[in-house]
């Protein structure tokens, strides 16, 4: 487990200098943009933007580690929407088994595009933003710091987990656990000698850690500071506006009839 | 109170990704033997199972590279997933056992009683998520609702009983149960009716709404859009007025 199972890419981008406040309105614009349309040619758009926005900002190795996750979820949609939509238009494939009809197609389509884009979108988002910037954006969102706290530790500790998992996995592998064997059930089962190991070093690690809080006097209620505490830059004022702009024109072209169906 | 809540996140997350077992639908659900985590650390740990179950499956999105407008149903489901436990267990009348989960007496009672609990877990975080997944045209009510129900419950059913059978004693000799953390004005004084009343409510609300989600209700219809807002508002009216007993069970 030496590979660090974050995301973040360290580059020195546009979209990386941007704070995760910006980042978050921007993504809510892509996000409403291929949420409001149904037309795949109209969902493609941010799709297409996400994923050229994606390369530029050095995320390729991270589309390609979770492209079979997309390709699936592309397909998932494309082959259950058909069967929970109102047919219409020329048929495009009859079979003893199943008729797809043009519309059919393109609202399922449109569905896959839809899912593409907002994993794309958020993959963009993980890509270009740091652990810490996503706690200091969550502070500055206004929630509660024992939460963002809570948030930062467990980003803090899920690499720590991780590793003791997979050491627990080798060490009973060694032993001659086998979990990938049998039916479902019996799969499953095989995983309580690995689950309480991990369960109960976690457990010791709570201890330790509450210890090592309390001792340095730590308290959620009191005012905290943040070493990498980033302000707006006029940048980030253009990303929002622009967001705000995708968001209203998206949704009143949607209202106006434009990319439905 | 706060760490309990970052390692149940961390350890969730953790457990989530290597683990993923029998993929079922390719980035939305899988057969998870982690999905045993929120039920049983909600016995355990009480509201830092819910936050930290709910915190931990954003993680498992961000790491995982799933992130997105569904990870915010996801935080909800999750948090409920981790939340109905402790509010149900000693709660549920005739189905309760009167019992500690420890599983070392009349494990008969406490086997249908945790059953009880990990299928209505089960069933209000797939509500949720599929409620949230078909508001954003992203998968059908039925087809997602019926699947975490079923492989959230499978999980939490094979796998909790034995590991509470193992680990409760353990736990509770570190005095990390909740209600040895948690102060004594943070644990609610609740009537014991009224403790009743909401569990039953909530097991009530989160069963009908994947059922008529799943069978009676066109997905993306206003339909089932409404059935998903009146069970969300009832499940939080509930969830407000309802009230824990493990303390009480324990002996606190």
């Amino acid at each position: 487990m030496s590979r660090s199972p974050s995301l973040y890419v360290d580059r020195n981008t546009v979209l990386h200098r941007l704070t995760a406040r910006s980042k978050l309105v921007l993504l809510l614009g892509v996000f409403t943009t291929a949420y409001v349309f149904g037309h795949p040619a109209a969902v493609f758009v941010p799709l297409a933007a996400s994923f050229i926005a994606l390369i530029y900002a050095g995320g390729w190795r991270n589309f390609k580690r979770l492209a079979y996750i997309i390709a699936a979820l592309f397909l998932v949609g494309f082959v259950v929407w058909p069967a929970f939509t109102a047919s219409g238009g020329p048929t495009l494939l009859h079979t003893p088994v199943v008729t797809v009809t043009r519309r059919e197609f393109l609202f399922a389509l449109g569905r896959s595009e839809r899912i593409a884009a907002f994993i794309v979108g958020g993959l963009l988002f993980v890509t270009t933003t740091s652990n810490e910037e996503i706690v200091a954006g969550l502070r500055s969102l206004g929630l509660p710091y024992a939460f963002c706290f809570a948030v930062g530790t467990a980003l803090r500790l899920f690499p720590t987990f991780l590793g003791a998992t997979g050491t627990v996995q080798q060490a009973q592998a060694a032993r001659g656990h086998e979990v990938s064997g049998g039916n479902p059930i019996s799969r499953l089962r095989g995983y309580i000698p690995l689950l309480i190991p991990v369960f109960m070093t976690a457990i010791r690690n709570v201890q330790t850690q509450a210890m090592a809080l309390e001792a340095r006097g730590f308290d959620t209620r009191r005012d905290r500071t943040f070493y990498n505490k980033r302000s707006f830059a006029p940048a980030d004022w253009a990303v929002v506006v622009i967001s705000l702009v995708l968001i209203v024109g998206s949704v009143w072209l949607s209202l106006a009839g434009f990319g439905g169906i | 109170m706060i760490m309990l809540t970052a390692v149940v996140a961390a350890v969730y997350a953790a457990v989530l990704i290597p683990f993923k077992g029998l993929t079922i639908i390719p980035g939305f659900t899988s057969v998870r033997p982690a999905n045993v985590f929120p039920v049983i650390f909600s016995l355990f740990f009480g509201p830092a199972a819910a936050w930290g179950s709910g915190i931990g499956n954003l993680i498992g999105d961000i790491f995982g590279g799933t992130f997105g407008p569904a990870s915010f149903f996801g935080f909800i489901g999750n948090f409920f997933f981790g939340f109905v436990g402790y509010k149900l267990w000693g709660n549920l009348g005739p189905l309760s056992s009167g019992e500690e989960p420890d599983f070392r007496s009349n494990t008969g009672r406490q086997l249908l009683e945790y059953l009880v609990v990990a299928l209505v877990a089960a069933a209000i975080t797939a509500a949720i998520i599929a409620w949230g997944a078909d508001l954003l045209g992203l998968v059908p009510f039925p087809v997602l609702g019926a699947t975490i129900t079923v492989n959230n419950f499978i999980a939490a059913a094979i796998l909790g009983p034995p590991l509470l059978y193992l680990t409760w004693p353990r736990v509770k000799e570190m005095g990390l149960l909740y209600p040895e953390v948690l102060r004594d004005d943070d644990l609610s004084d609740v009537a014991s009716a009224r403790r009743q009343i909401a569990a039953y409510g909530i097991a009530v609300v989160a069963i009908v709404w994947v059922l008529v989600g799943v069978f009676i209700a066109p997905p993306q219809s206003t339909f089932q859009r409404a059935l998903g807002a009146i069970g969300f508002v009832l499940v939080l009216g509930l969830a407000v007025v309802s009230g824990e007993r493990l303390s009480e069970l324990v002996g606190y």
